[in-house]
């Protein structure tokens, strides 16, 4: 379908762009895999759009004192290839490399996907169990909010009207860290039904460190700190994988009821955290 | 698509089923609720505009209340429907009462000013400590058209968003309401 009419603008620098996002009204068009789509439906239509494309940098990729920082226009493809991130934050290239399909990942961006808080999106799993510190700028701020305090609920994020998400900053992988992406892919839409990433660390025969985030089972993606802390404290894999996603909301629809995502978070969790733990060694 | 789930109020049960009743106060709680008339007899004209990701559409509806009980439970009735897409529910709604503290938006005194009545039909009371409210609904929604086509992945969290919103602005609502009491 067509969409409505819009205005379009195509700012050439970030100021220009936050001085037209400032009012919080436009809409901020980023790879556009899911702003584009919803409009042609009509299900939105906004009247004004400032697409983020034309700006020169916003897609950059560098190491920099111990985290990797990546600017949010950065595709699915750029980050999933990037030699910068394989090698130094490779749980991040491992979920982008589950995303929809070649075209989406060719178009599709960092910061789109997470300003756009998809429930079952890939990236919020791998940034929730990074620590990621997402960078948000307006025309009188600019903030840092770390990842499992800015998805908040569906579609819902810290992100205030009139900020702009400018990059990502995740930590280089430390020796004997080990990390994996575990996903149930929907067979139409490729989101995930449920996604576990899981970074843990092992150190004189133990987990000393684990992150588990977990996406497309609530919400929103979290970080299961109950699951972690008993890894820390040596509990078996087995054991620790098995409350992942207790206490938690699960969605539910046709392909897959509440329950359903719930046994599938577990599952995958344990499958995610051996993966990991034998990466690690 | 069967919603059911429950909801923790800060205030006792009959103040919370006043609450749940007034027209002016679920305008307020509703997300996206631009005006709600009264048409007849339980029966409210509804406007909504929903705003949800990039999302927006217009809905006209009917909100019908039902099977009141005061003050342990009435029935709602919701119908709406716009370009985007339209839906229809129904839904019990059970008041008993309980402790617990909900969201710390709602964190202000409850002012019992007569003691809460306890449900006739409701668990064991216990009257001293009672100062809070618990709401339960059981229902069932069916939602058609372009947003149900596309959007059925999302449905059921969406509702369940759109339900905690409610239930988020009513209980600061009601967290007013004691300030001005008091």
């Amino acid at each position: 379908m067509i969409p409505q009419n819009f205005d379009y603008s195509a700012p050439q620098s970030l100021q220009e762009a936050l001085s037209l996002v400032a009012s919080g009204e436009r809409k901020i068009l980023a790879g556009g895999m899911s702003l584009i789509p919803m409009m042609k439906l009509r299900l939105a239509a906004p009247a004004e759009v400032v697409d983020l494309g034309r700006i020169p940098g916003l897609n950059a990729i560098a190491e920099n004192g111990g985290f990797v920082e990546i600017g949010a226009m950065a595709t699915h493809n750029t980050v999933e290839t990037s030699p910068v991130l394989r090698a130094s934050c490779p749980l991040l290239p491992e979920a982008a490399g589950h995303i929809g399909d070649a075209q989406v990942r060719n178009m599709g961006t960092l910061g789109g996907s997470i300003a756009h808080a998809d429930p079952a999106a890939d990236y919020p799993a791998a940034l929730v169990a990074l620590e990621a510190q997402i960078r948000l700028v307006s025309v009188h701020s600019d903030r840092t909010v770390e990842a499992s305090e800015f998805f908040l609920d569906a579609f819902t994020t810290a992100l205030e009207p009139g900020e702009i998400v400018v990059g990502v900053r995740v930590p280089v992988e430390g020796a004997d860290e080990g990390y994996s992406y575990q996903k149930v892919a929907h067979p139409a839409s490729g989101f995930a039904v449920v996604g576990v990433a899981v970074r843990l660390k092992r150190g004189a025969g133990r987990i000393t460190m684990a992150r588990i985030g977990v996406t497309g089972m609530s919400s929103h993606a979290f970080r299961d700190r109950a699951a972690e802390k008993l890894l820390e404290d040596g509990t078996p894999l087995e054991r620790a994988a098995a409350i992942v996603g207790d206490g938690q909301e699960a969605n539910s629809d046709l392909y897959a009821s509440a329950d359903y995502r719930r046994h599938l978070a577990k599952i995958h969790a344990r499958r995610a955290l051996a993966a990991a733990l034998s990466r690690a060694s | 698509m069967k919603l059911s789930g429950s909801h923790t109020m800060a205030v006792p049960q009959d103040r919370a089923y006043a609450l749940l009743k007034n027209p002016e106060v679920l305008a307020r709680a509703m997300p996206g609720c631009e005006s709600l008339v009264l048409v007849g007899e339980g029966e409210y004209a509804m406007k909504m505009k929903m705003v949800l990701a990039s999302m927006s559409g217009l809905f006209d509806g009917r909100v019908r209340i039902a099977d009141s009980n005061p003050p342990s439970s009435f029935r709602l009735i919701v119908e709406g429907k716009g370009k985007i897409g339209f839906m229809r529910g129904e839904g019990l709604l059970t008041l008993t009462p309980a402790n617990g503290q909900p969201a710390p938006s709602a964190a202000a005194p409850a002012v019992p000013d007569d003691p809460p009545s306890t449900a006739p039909a409701g668990p064991p009371p216990s009257p001293p400590t009672v100062s809070g409210c618990l709401v339960q609904y059981d229902g069932e929604v069916q939602v058609g058209g372009t947003i149900a086509a596309v959007g059925q992945r999302l449905l059921d969290t969406t509702s369940r968003l759109l339900i905690r919103r409610f239930f988020e602005k009513l209980n600061s609502e009601a967290a007013a309401m004691s300030h001005f009491a008091a």
